[in-house]
């Protein structure tokens, strides 16, 4: 996969492709395996289900985001009919339906199986594998616990992670920064990016 | 007589045929190569080792607002230097005799840059394998405001890929110091922002009245010196490391063996990787936050069969620290 293509990857994922960035990727994710994995692998990620699952990749991804596009579009006002008329289509509101499009197509048919049977049915809040610590300003969090057996709600999860992201980034700051302030043109101010300075 | 001279002739031909090469190269495929720029910041990574100064600054990440004081102090024995918090915990942070001749690598790129553009002059002997820093940010100078009651010449830096933030410098005319910065993101947001209140270049030793908390900066030795704890002690010694890295990022240690953390910078962003083995598994998924211009990303996932926590620290987009962490993986 060339760095351009894993770039334009990228910004459909993170929904800030332009038009030009999406065909690349759809024109290529037939033909490009790795390509269609990164794909599936990064939606996995993002649709917070067990990567485990995906074991085909045969899904034809483009042409599902194509056709969930289509239905975008049509609902849009069924004003796009052609290429040229497409391109005048503000570019802001065509990369988020391509993003929508694409967390749809394969969160949707090929992810999103939450009633689930993995090994790993735990969710991150509900096990200490990580150190979570539960704070009072995460209820989310808290919901979440003895839900080994039920379904995991998607949201929790994320909350969950969310605040895992908030923790670690106070766990790891102090030793980032040591290494910040002798590699940026900084010098020692990125130490004030830490919330509590340990000696 | 004869073999001698024929060893000159053929030194004669690798020279020639290398200096060729490197007029071919710099001229092809380093492009837009803003000269004036790159001294500015050579001589910005220099002042800020070899000059001494002290003053107040202030520092915005997003809606949180820091005050510091910073003092700089060069004499034989290297350079000493502190931050005391004026807001927030108040504590301070020391370096003492750091040596002047110690360059770690974020500084080595920014003066390397340097090499590169003499390397494109047609006398010059070594050619450039890259294009430095230029490669990965294109610069423009312009005039710049009065900071701190200081002249200000503008450093105007935009990334080339989506992997970096753009940067906006104000740099002393006079002494090239970093007088002030915009960390600028997508959209042109301004993520953060630092700058001095006021500056005198005075050669005064750290202040010695009492704080609560004194911090030694850390200086990296070939091991790394672990001091977090819980649960993220049971890694195996193997070797790992991410399988991509944005273009022009660097390691900013000796690689060890077994170590938790991986530190890259591309001489103006630092980010660095932790890898946790966990204990037994959670459900896979990515977690992002952020502050300022620091992103937070933490990833659970399976490595090698092992569950694992991947976190991304460092002051990158969201999009780059999804990429690294992605490409983590045991080194056979």
């Amino acid at each position: 996969m060339s760095e351009r293509l894993r770039e334009s990857l990228s910004a459909v994922m993170d929904g800030e492709a332009n038009e030009l960035e999406l065909e690349r990727v759809l024109s290529r994710i037939e033909s490009d395996e790795q390509l269609r994995q990164t794909w599936v692998r990064y939606s996995a990620v993002r649709s917070v289900n067990e990567g485990a699952h995906i074991a085909h990749l045969s899904m034809d991804v483009s042409q599902g985001v194509r056709a969930a596009l289509a239905q975008e579009t049509a609902t849009d006002g069924a004003k796009v009919n052609n290429a040229a008329q497409r391109f005048l289509k503000p570019l802001a509101s065509f990369a988020v339906a391509a993003s929508v499009a694409a967390t749809v197509v394969i969160g949707g048919q090929q992810l999103y199986q939450i009633g689930d049977t993995t090994p790993y049915g735990n969710t991150i809040a509900g096990s200490s594998a990580v150190g979570l610590i539960n704070t009072a300003g995460a209820t989310a969090v808290q919901a979440s616990y003895g839900t080994q057996s039920m379904p995991v709600l998607q949201p929790t999860v994320r909350t969950a992670y969310r605040e895992l992201a908030r923790q670690r980034m106070q766990k790891y700051m102090q030793e980032h920064v040591e290494q910040a302030a002798l590699n940026s043109p900084q010098g020692m101010i990125p130490f004030s990016r830490i919330q509590k300075i340990e000696e | 007589m004869k073999v001698l001279s024929s060893k000159v002739g053929i030194r004669w031909a690798v020279s020639l045929a290398s200096l060729l090469c490197v007029n071919h190269a710099s001229a092809a495929s380093c492009p837009d190569v803003n000269h004036e720029a790159l001294a500015w910041l050579d001589k910005m990574s220099h002042s800020a080792h070899e000059v001494s100064y002290q003053g107040v600054v202030t520092f915005q990440l997003g809606d949180d607002m820091q005050v510091m004081q910073i003092s700089h102090s060069v004499n034989n024995t290297g350079a000493s230097e502190s931050l005391t918090q004026l807001t927030g915990q108040g504590a301070r942070v020391t370096r003492v005799d750091h040596p002047l001749d110690c360059i770690h690598p974020g500084h080595k790129l920014l003066r390397l840059s340097e090499e590169v553009s003499l390397a494109e002059k047609p006398a010059g002997t070594a050619g450039p394998k890259d294009c430095g820093i230029s490669g990965h940010y294109q610069f423009s100078v312009l005039e710049g405001e009065r900071i701190a009651g200081r002249k200000a010449v503008r450093i105007v830096i935009q990334p080339r890929d989506m992997y970096r933030y753009g940067y906006v410098m104000e740099l002393d005319k006079k002494t090239g110091l970093l007088l002030k910065e915009r960390t600028i993101g997508r959209g042109d947001k301004v993520l953060e922002r630092f700058q001095f209140a006021n500056i005198s270049y005075t050669n005064e030793s750290i202040p010695t009245d009492s704080v609560d908390v004194v911090h030694h900066a850390s200086h990296p030795a070939p091991q790394g010196h672990a001091n977090v704890g819980s649960s993220a002690e049971h890694y195996p010694a193997a070797l790992w490391d991410p399988g991509w890295l944005p273009k022009g990022f660097m390691s900013t240690e000796d690689a060890s063996g077994g170590d938790r953390r991986r530190t890259y910078t591309d001489g103006l962003a630092v980010f660095s990787v932790f890898l946790e083995i966990l204990p037994r598994d959670i459900q896979a998924g990515e977690g992002v936050v952020r502050h300022g211009g620091t992103t937070s990303y933490t990833r659970g996932m399976r490595m090698g069969g092992k569950p694992a926590l991947i976190t991304i620290i460092g002051e990158v987009p969201v999009n780059t620290a999804r990429m690294v962490a992605d490409s983590v993986r045991w080194v056979e």
